[in-house]
Order: C-alpha cells, then sequence, then structure tokens
C-alpha cells in the first residue's frame, strides 16, 4: 500500500499521525517476528513460487523450491531483463482412494522476475534437483565491472 | 483442472520439539495422506532434501519423518532477495497397528517424499460371500 505523505505545511497534524502509524506498524512487525522465529519468510511477492536472488561474483542465480514439478512441466523464459517461470503441478493420479489429509497444493503458476543486471541470454542453465530448481545466469559482458587503467603523462 | 492458481504456502515451523543442535530452522513438511483398498499412502513435500539425506523411524505406532537439506557453503555469494528459508523438515504420526511394516515402502522423487503403508491381512476388507442353503 502507497501512503501518500501531504507535506506538513497543507494539514499540520495529518504528517505527524502518518509517522505514529508508520512507528506502530513497525512495532507490530517486530513484535510478530518475534514469535514467528527466524524462520518466518522475508517479504514475499505472494506469488508461487517463491525465489532466492543471489549475485555469485559475474552471475546471478535464481533458486526456487517446487516440489513435485519436474522439468517437462516447467517453462523458463528470459526478455530482456525479465524471467517468467511457468508450469503447472498436477495432482496425484488416484482413483478409489479416501484422502485423510490433503495439504499438497497443485495448479499452474506464472511469476516474472526483474533482473538486477543484463544477462547473457544464451549461457543461462538451469537444473531441477530434489525438487529445488536453480537458474544461472551469467552477466552479460556490458554488465560486468570493468577496470579503467589511468595512463601517465 | 489444472487452471487453478498455485498459491504460495508459507512454511510453517516446527515449534520447539526437542532443539536441534545445527542452527537451521525446521518445518512442518505439507502432506497428503490417502487409503486405498490394500494400503496407506503419504506424500510429503520436502525440496532440497536427497534421497540419503530422509530418515523413517517406526517406533511402536510412531511413525517420525525427518529430512535434512545439506548445507550451503559458507560464501555463496550476496542474497538480493529472499522469499523463503532453506530448513530441515520433520513430522510425526501416530499409526494404527492394521499397517504391515515389514512391507513399507518408501521412495523420492522431485523432493516429494511417498511412503506407501500396506494394510496387514487383517485389516482388509473382507467379503463375505452368503450361501444360499
Amino acid at each position: 500500500m502507497a501512503i501518500i505523505r501531504y507535506p506538513n505545511w497543507l494539514w499540520p497534524g495529518y504528517s505527524s499521525a502518518l509517522d505514529d502509524f508508520e512507528k506502530a506498524r513497525r512495532h507490530m512487525d517486530r513484535l510478530f517476528s518475534a514469535f514467528t522465529g527466524s524462520g518466518a519468510a522475508p517479504a514475499s511477492s505472494g506469488v508461487f513460487p517463491p525465489l532466492i536472488v543471489t549475485e555469485e561474483g559475474d552471475t546471478v542465480i535464481v533458486e526456487a523450491e517446487i516440489p513435485g514439478i519436474g522439468a517437462q512441466d516447467l517453462d523458463i523464459s528470459v526478455i530482456g531483463r525479465t524471467l517468467t517461470l511457468s508450469g503447472q503441478r498436477k495432482p496425484d493420479e488416484t482413483s478409489d482412494v479416501n484422502f485423510h489429509r490433503r495439504e499438497r497444493k497443485w495448479g499452474s503458476f506464472r511469476k516474472a522476475l526483474t533482473l538486477p543486471e543484463d544477462v547473457n541470454p544464451d549461457a543461462i542453465k538451469a537444473e531441477c534437483r530434489d525438487g529445488v530448481l536453480k537458474i544461472v545466469l551469467p552477466k552479460a559482458e556490458s554488465a560486468k565491472p570493468r577496470k579503467i587503467a589511468i595512463a601517465n603523462e | 483442472m489444472a487452471d487453478k492458481d498455485l498459491q504460495v504456502e508459507e512454511k510453517k515451523e516446527v515449534q520447539a520439539s526437542g532443539e536441534s543442535t545445527k542452527n537451521v530452522p525446521v518445518f512442518i513438511p505439507a502432506v497428503d495422506i490417502y487409503e486405498s483398498e490394500n494400503s496407506l499412502t503419504l506424500l510429503a513435500d520436502m525440496p532440497g532434501v536427497p534421497l540419503g539425506n530422509v530418515d523413517i523411524d517406526l517406533n511402536a505406532d510412531q511413525l517420525t519423518i525427518r529430512g535434512s537439506v545439506p548445507q550451503r557453503p559458507e560464501n555463496s555469494g550476496k542474497i538480493l532477495f529472499q522469499e523463503y528459508c532453506v530448513g530441515d523438515y520433520y513430522r510425526q504420526f501416530t499409526l494404527s497397528n492394521e499397517i504391515d511394516r515389514e512391507k513399507i515402502q518408501a521412495s523420492m522423487k522431485d523432493g516429494v517424499l511417498k511412503l506407501v503403508l500396506p494394510k496387514a491381512e487383517a485389516a482388509k476388507p473382507r467379503k463375505i460371500a452368503v450361501t444360499a442353503s
């Protein structure tokens, strides 16, 4: 939610009320994180699958937990700086059974992520192991840091 | 059927069931359990757990599932964005006596553990033929 701050001179009391709300919100967040512990999900976009994006030298690594989704049910594409993941998780084929518990979810998904740097689309590698997808995206030459030599006169 | 959108299911952490020595969070895996005529099947989502790291223990009627995720190397880059935490999995169930313990099968595919627990002969439904006298 975007909170628009009005300048103080318009409504002198208004902006400080907003500040108080903001302070209260941060305080509540801290309180809740104390209960839920370190394992609580960090800021989530709410779109499946949850991702971890890391930067290792000249590569960007995107990881996702997608249990039960094989490579054949997954589609990865990169257009410019946008990485799109889509696919579906199928329900187990069962016939004539009674369910005692059904907590695992199924359905289709589509998620887009804006990459922090330009990547080389020809060198992208993806692997799926034990239900974890790992996409390795090497940075484009233009995005790599460059050392500039200073010429002595 | 597959038109439904897959929702993000936030991982639930196990609340203090004997502390782990490793400093990693322990999560409760989501499971499906279904019963057919001859067996009980359990499916558990444990992404990141290789086959060798699954520990299934049946003690009296307590079935314990434990899965540990290999530790990430110390300097594995700078995290730019994180939506989930990596951790181990732990869950316990109480089974009825109707399971044939000798024939339990376990397999792992794409991070999903599948346990097939066959029913003991005595627990299988039996059709009784009525003979006309």
